[in-house]
């Protein structure tokens, strides 16, 4: 099975590598994987918390060359949307811009389900900080 | 002609169980060959010698299924309408994905030739072996409570989700392992086979 020359730029070339603080109150993180490959992928979101905009997006994914484009597409894709904005992204539209076949469609899935895990990780922290600082106040 | 079925179980006439006794599946597995024995179809009709070459490549694929407790499982789950593989990671726990990941950062230092990681990697080696041996005691429990359920009941049901569970968390820890032995013996070395494990 040929990859595409997406997935093969990606891949060479991944986009984002890295790892945010994941303690900052600002950071999301979702850690997700996929059991039938043994892939494990991280990705990471950085939230200015006043307009709801990801600054800044982050991945490490130990897998194949669909999963490590997936996650690096992601990231690209993730920074300057808001958080809403971002639970938009559909695995279907990975697996269009990479053009990935049907095996590999997993992998799109895998990157989706990173996003909503960062997010939700984000939003979470968010809420358990609100009463806090009211009650600072 | 008899008709072949397609079923393992079926084929071999043993109870749809997760527990097999080794023994038995061997015997049958030798009689059945002898039964299918292309020398025996040498005189026969073109269509009983496809027969039975079609019995023979049953035969060895149930073999090789119903042999490994494993691979086993896993053709019992397909079968119950619990295929592996096509549930999102959800099914996996966090801790697990979180130590999966950590040891991949390990075995990426020691390809980078960090050799400090390489002790690291052989204490997180054993962890793994260990976390290995109590997902296979934990799947012979859960065999055990299939197997003493009533077929498609409710039990029978929750234990095969269960046992799929652990099944993903067996393979996550088994490519590790797999990865992690690579790493750090190079050349040639293998740990000791899936097959004969559990």
């Amino acid at each position: 099975m040929a990859y595409s020359e997406k997935v093969i730029d990606h891949y060479q070339h991944p986009r984002n590598v890295g790892s945010l603080d994941k303690n900052s109150p600002d950071v999301g993180t979702g850690m997700v994987g996929a059991p039938e490959c043994g892939d494990v992928m991280k990705l990471q979101v950085k939230v200015n918390p006043e307009t709801g905009v990801i600054e800044d997006a982050k991945f490490k994914t130990f897998g194949c060359g669909s999963a490590i484009a997936s996650s690096s597409l992601a990231t690209e894709w993730l920074k300057g949307r808001t958080v809403d904005q971002a639970l938009e992204i559909k695995n279907t539209d990975i697996v269009n811009e990479l053009s990935l076949p049907p095996v590999k469609i997993h992998c799109s899935v895998l990157a989706e389900d990173a996003i909503k895990a960062a997010i939700s990780d984000y939003k979470k922290k968010q809420s358990s900080r609100k009463p806090e600082a009211v009650a600072v106040s | 002609m008899p008709t072949l079925s397609n079923d393992y179980y079926e084929f071999f006439g043993l109870a749809r169980k997760l527990n097999v006794d080794q023994a038995e599946l061997q015997k049958r597995f030798y009689e059945l060959s002898r039964q299918w024995h292309p020398d025996r179809f040498s005189r026969k009709s073109a269509a009983e010698q496809a027969q039975a070459l079609e019995a023979t490549a049953i035969l060895n694929d149930g073999y090789r299924t119903l042999r490994n407790p494993v691979r086993r499982a896993e053709y019992l789950l397909k079968e119950e309408g619990f295929p592996i593989g096509e549930q999102r990671s959800k099914d996996v726990p966090a801790e697990l994905l979180e130590e999966v990941f950590e040891l991949n950062m390990m075995l990426e230092e020691l390809k980078e030739g960090d050799d400090s990681a390489r002790s690291q990697l052989e204490a997180a080696q054993q962890n793994f072996i260990g976390l290995r041996d109590s997902v296979d005691s934990e799947l012979e429990k859960l065999f055990n409570k299939y197997d003493a359920s009533e077929p498609r009941s409710e039990t029978a049901k929750q234990a095969l989700h269960e046992i799929r569970g652990v099944l993903n968390r067996r393979r996550y820890i088994e490519n590790l392992l797999r990865d992690v032995d690579r790493a750090i013996h190079p050349a040639g070395a293998q740990t000791e086979p899936v097959e004969d494990r559990l």
